[in-house]
């Protein structure tokens, strides 16, 4: 019943998502034709696309067009190269994936042993400097960081390209932009949660049936300790994949974020429709996967 | 860190005003000193059309700190607003304002807002816009999520049972109370508008040129990184110095309040 619960209001997000960026194009002040084509259009070609959006029809029946285009994979088509947009989304939609992938991994692999040091550190002076630079980092954004990484990295020590993504090496960059930022908020959780963690009855008995420091830490405290940081990473994939809208802008990384740029740069609503669509979607997937998992992760809530 | 804070706050307001003072013009154009680094007639160099980047930063913050104070207190209203009835009516109320909610929240970070900005076209009173319609969420959420455990306490029920009507309950008995844990949020929400803003700017969305922004200003030096790497550096400094400080004082301020926060 209350997995039914669950499924029914995810259905429901999904359908208010679905519908918010069907109003997209209709927040367009005037006439989203004249916007898009510019004011030297013909009269016919006003027409073929106003025709062609549906936008000549009533409001509901123009979404239920919507939604049954979308069920059947079809995404309209750009009004610039007039290509099908699921074809540019096939082909920019991957290297975002990749991207963010490696972002992830970079964050993990650097937030939770630097948590984990921090946090038996804890009020010693190598904690004190873990938090600092973890909150320093933070609080940069992909358009600060990007930069000063590109500058050091490329310009100045040129081990890495630019940008593009001709090389095998030019992900390298872009990636480390994104992963910085989530693994120092992923370095405050981990040190955080496992400072709860550590004061518990359990861990002190850990300790007193005489197992080693090594696996008191990673047997019983972590384990307990992972399931906020789970969450954590839910909710930071949100910022990572709008992160990457700016990352890949800078690094030229042709991925779906630089389409909705292109696509907004061109006034080629369907194609921003679609794009915001499609990394929302992305995002509401990447939750329900967290929740999942944490159901999986958490005894307690699997029991109940 | 208090005392960090407040330098650097006190720090910009003061280079403002002896901005002010000596009437820098961030618009004037000087084709002779293109790119120039940083020297004594430009303290911190000139853009690519051979503006002041100082004038120019210093004209970005007050664009800054206003769009930030704006939609701060836009969404701060409309978003207690609405949090104030779905936590107090609860039921049916509550269910369709938090699916809404939801729905906010299903887009990722800023995608929304770059997304609304995109399509009501460039300019700082789209951009006010776009920020605000996608910024209410947070303030709606916390407080429905305080009216709801304030609700049943025994001063608002005695004022239900004397008779005080709901508006009179909420802004007389309730509200108050949520005073210090909005205050703390308003105090991150102006950090993450600034940082908004920036994005958005960078992206070309935000305020158009020749006025000058952070985040526009950004892109620039990015595009012109080879040859005068110190503009991106000076632009990302001052914005970062900025949000930093912003941010700390939140800290304090949540610590000194006493508020206990999920962040």
């Amino acid at each position: 019943m209350n997995y039914l619960k669950h499924m029914l209001s995810f259905t429901a997000v999904i359908f208010g998502v679905l519908l918010l960026t069907f109003l997209l194009i209709h927040a367009v002040p005037g006439d989203p034709v004249e916007v898009m084509l510019g004011e030297s259009a013909s009269m016919a070609d006003r027409q073929a696309l106003r025709a062609d959006l549906g936008l000549n029809q009533p409001l509901i029946k123009q979404f239920g067009h919507y939604l049954t285009s979308l069920s059947q994979g079809d995404f309209g088509r750009s009004i610039h190269t007039k290509t099908p947009i699921v074809d540019l989304i096939k082909a920019r939609y991957p290297a975002t994936l990749k991207l963010a992938f490696l972002s992830l991994i970079i964050g993990l692999s650097i937030g939770i042993p630097l948590g984990i040091y921090a946090a038996l550190n804890a009020g010693h002076w190598q904690d004190l400097i873990v938090t600092l630079v973890s909150v320093r980092l933070s609080a940069m954004p992909a358009f600060w960081l990007g930069p000063i990484l590109m500058l050091v990295f490329a310009l100045w020590l040129g081990w890495f390209p630019v940008s593009g993504m001709d090389s095998g090496t030019s992900i390298v960059l872009p990636a480390l932009t994104l992963g910085f930022g989530l693994s120092a908020i992923l370095t405050r959780m981990t040190r955080t949660s496992l400072l709860e963690v550590l004061n518990d009855d359990y861990i002190r008995t850990a300790r007193a049936k005489g197992l080693s420091e090594p696996e008191v830490i990673v047997r019983h405290a972590l384990r307990a300790a992972l399931l906020p940081i789970i969450t954590i990473v839910g909710l930071q994939m949100g910022s990572l994949l709008a992160g990457t809208v700016i990352t890949e802008t800078i690094f030229s990384w042709d991925g779906i974020g630089r389409l909705l740029v292109e696509s907004i740069e061109k006034r080629d609503y369907p194609v921003t429709q679609a794009c915001v669509l499609v990394v929302a979607l992305s995002y509401v997937l990447v939750n329900l996967f967290t929740d999942i998992l944490y159901r999986l992760a958490d005894p307690r809530v699997r029991a109940s | 860190m208090k005392k960090f804070a407040i330098s650097i706050l006190v720090f910009w307001v003061l280079a403002v005003i002896v901005g002010k003072l000596f009437h820098l013009d961030p618009n004037q154009i000087d084709l002779n000193s293109i790119l120039a680094p940083i020297n004594t007639d430009y303290w911190l160099g000139t853009d690519d059309l051979g503006r002041d980047i100082l004038a120019r930063v210093l004209a970005g913050i007050q664009v800054s700190f206003f769009v930030a104070i704006i939609v701060t207190l836009i969404t701060m209203v409309i978003g207690v607003l609405i949090g104030l009835f779905a936590g107090f009516y609860g039921g049916k109320v509550d269910a369709i304002l938090m699916k809404i909610t939801d729905i906010f929240l299903a887009f990722p970070g800023i995608l929304l807002a770059i997304a609304f900005a995109a399509v009501l076209g460039a300019g700082l009173s789209n951009l006010i816009l776009a920020l605000c319609i996608t910024g209410w969420v947070s303030y709606a959420r916390l407080t429905r999520g305080q009216t709801l455990s304030l609700r049943n306490r025994q001063h608002v029920i005695a004022a239900e049972s004397l008779g005080a009507s709901v508006p009179r309950i909420l802004i007389k008995h309730i509200l108050p109370l949520l005073g210090s844990i909005l205050m703390v949020e308003a105090t991150y929400s102006l950090a993450s508008v600034m940082i908004a803003e920036a994005s958005l700017s960078f992206l070309g969305l935000g305020i158009q040129v020749p006025n000058a922004s952070w985040g526009a200003m950004l892109r620039d030096g990015v595009r012109y990184m080879l040859v005068a790497p110190h503009y991106v550096l000076v632009v990302g400094l001052s914005l970062m110095s900025l949000i930093l400080a912003v941010n700390l004082g939140g800290d304090c301020l949540r610590d000194k309040l006493d508020v206990r926060s999920e962040k």
